[in-house]
């Protein structure tokens, strides 16, 4: 029992069982509600709402009336799919008594992190999703846009990696000669108490929305909290998957992230042809290009993107705030200009919606997803390689 | 919690979030002379996985076990 809690609670779990576990559960929640594990939409609904709070009217938005502002955040599934990620992530983070409020040593971080929260929450909304809708849960709905979306942040993460290496933007980091005292621990331990409170408060709310029949809701905040605890116990960070390749020639998460969405795809496939579903599909156009660039750039300067930021915010990682702030308003910023600023009629309205099960059937669909899954691993392994391949011809040299 | 061996370097990344912490202590193990002890102290949970996988992908090896602090891990490479 004790060996267990302590799997459970004292250590991350392994990425790769966890992002299948989470690509399974989306599909799910896909064949339950017809709608996919997303946040960016419900941040930009956010946005809407304070803008309303302030007197602003956007009803006549043409974005707003695109992804249906209804109602407040608790009365929508997907504002119960947010609250839902952000209250499991810290109950585990709690459960496990790791949570501290940390303040980073360099404060040009909070800037960084505002900014590259505004140009990712921009660019996801734009390209109609960030690295869950147009990405995780985008690639098994077999929606072509995804596949614009991954090589597009994989673009913007590169220079996004450049950037990160300049001196002017990473610090200098403080390096002493000689050892140092870590921190005292406290002997109270009461963080687990507060978990447990939460997770129970939480069950009560699951139990009203189903005994009340709103089904749509207890379903959102369920799957909402799965996820939460999901994110949090297996450190997933979409943004590391192709940064750290960049940087360090790390490929764990990269490779976890996708044996997950082969496992979604297939699974999705089955949920859509026995419940004979629609697949989501979103449009691909010039907008999706370009927002994918910026939201691989944004993240990358935020250091988190729209997913991993909830569950840091939830560990107490301050930074984490201006960003979370930051998506809100290019979410925001990118309603407005859809059709004020005319982005739709430049970049949005010459493309399509390409469902590869329209296009190539249910067969060449299934194939040629798990094919640029198997070239993706393929080139990340290559990265991987080629990395350590030249660091240590560079460590030789030295 | 004491090191077998003093430290001859202290990387203090308390607060910084990832990536930095593995940036930091990558660089800071190839300005060091081969054989000096790093001391790490970290606390961003990303980190605690990262730091230490890193650091033995690159060639680094580890003075003694990465020690658990509280909400912080100690790790202790050789450059």
């Amino acid at each position: 029992m004790k060996a267990m809690l302590h799997t459970i609670f004292q250590r991350h779990w392994n990425p790769y069982v966890v992002l299948l576990i989470a690509g399974l559960l989306s599909a799910l929640y896909f064949g339950l509600t017809s709608t996919v594990w997303a946040v960016t939409g419900e941040f930009t609904r956010l946005g809407g709402d304070i803008l309303q709070l302030l007197g602003v009217d956007v009803a006549d938005w043409q974005y707003y009336q695109m992804i249906k502002l209804q109602g407040a955040t608790w009365s929508r599934p997907d504002g119960w799919i947010v609250w839902g990620m952000f209250i499991g992530a810290l109950m585990m983070v709690l459960l496990s008594n790791s949570f501290k409020i940390r303040l980073p040593q360099q404060k040009r971080r909070y800037v960084q992190g505002f900014v590259g929260g505004i140009i990712a929450g921009f660019g996801a909304r734009l390209a109609m999703g960030c690295n869950l809708a147009a990405f995780f849960t985008g690639v098994p709905q077999f929606s072509f846009h995804s596949w614009i979306f991954i090589v597009a942040t994989g673009i913007g993460t590169f220079f996004g990696a450049k950037l990160t290496r300049t001196l002017w933007w990473k610090g200098r980091p403080s390096l002493v000669r000689g050892a140092a005292q870590p921190s005292k621990v406290k002997a109270r331990v009461i963080q687990p108490y507060l978990g447990a409170a939460i997770a129970i408060a939480y069950a009560g709310v699951l139990i009203y929305f189903f005994a009340t029949g709103q089904k749509l809701l207890g379903l959102g905040a369920l799957f909402g909290l799965a996820f939460g605890v999901l994110i949090e116990r297996g450190q997933i960070c979409f943004t590391a998957a192709f940064r750290d390749l960049f940087l360090v020639g790390r490929s764990l998460m990269a490779k976890a992230i996708i044996i997950g969405m082969a496992g979604s795809s297939i699974l999705t496939l089955i949920v859509i042809s026995v419940y004979d579903l629609t697949p989501v599909t979103q449009i691909a156009a010039l907008s999706t290009l370009l927002g994918g660039v910026l939201f691989g750039l944004g993240i990358v300067m935020a250091s988190g993107c729209e997913t991993g930021m909830m569950y840091r915010l939830m560990e107490g990682q301050l930074l984490f705030l201006p960003v979370f702030a930051g998506n809100i308003i290019g979410a925001t910023f990118l309603a407005y200009a859809w059709d004020h600023l005319s982005l739709y009629d430049a970049l949005v309205k010459h493309g399509d919606k390409i469902n590869l099960l329209d296009t190539l059937g249910p067969v060449g669909a299934i194939l040629s997803t798990l094919t640029m899954l198997a070239v993706l691993y393929a080139l990340t392994l290559y990265r991987e390689k080629s990395y350590h391949r030249n660091f240590e011809l560079n460590r030789g040299v030295k | 919690m004491q090191a077998n061996k003093e430290a001859d370097f202290t990387l203090d990344l308390r607060g910084e979030s990832c990536p930095y912490p593995v940036i930091y202590t990558l660089e800071a193990l190839q300005g060091m002379k081969k054989g000096e002890l790093l001391q790490v102290i970290t606390d961003c949970p990303g980190s605690f996985r990262n730091v230490p996988e890193e650091a033995i992908a690159h060639g680094y090896t580890f003075a003694q076990e990465p020690v658990k602090n509280g909400q912080e891990y100690l790790f202790y490479i050789y450059a």
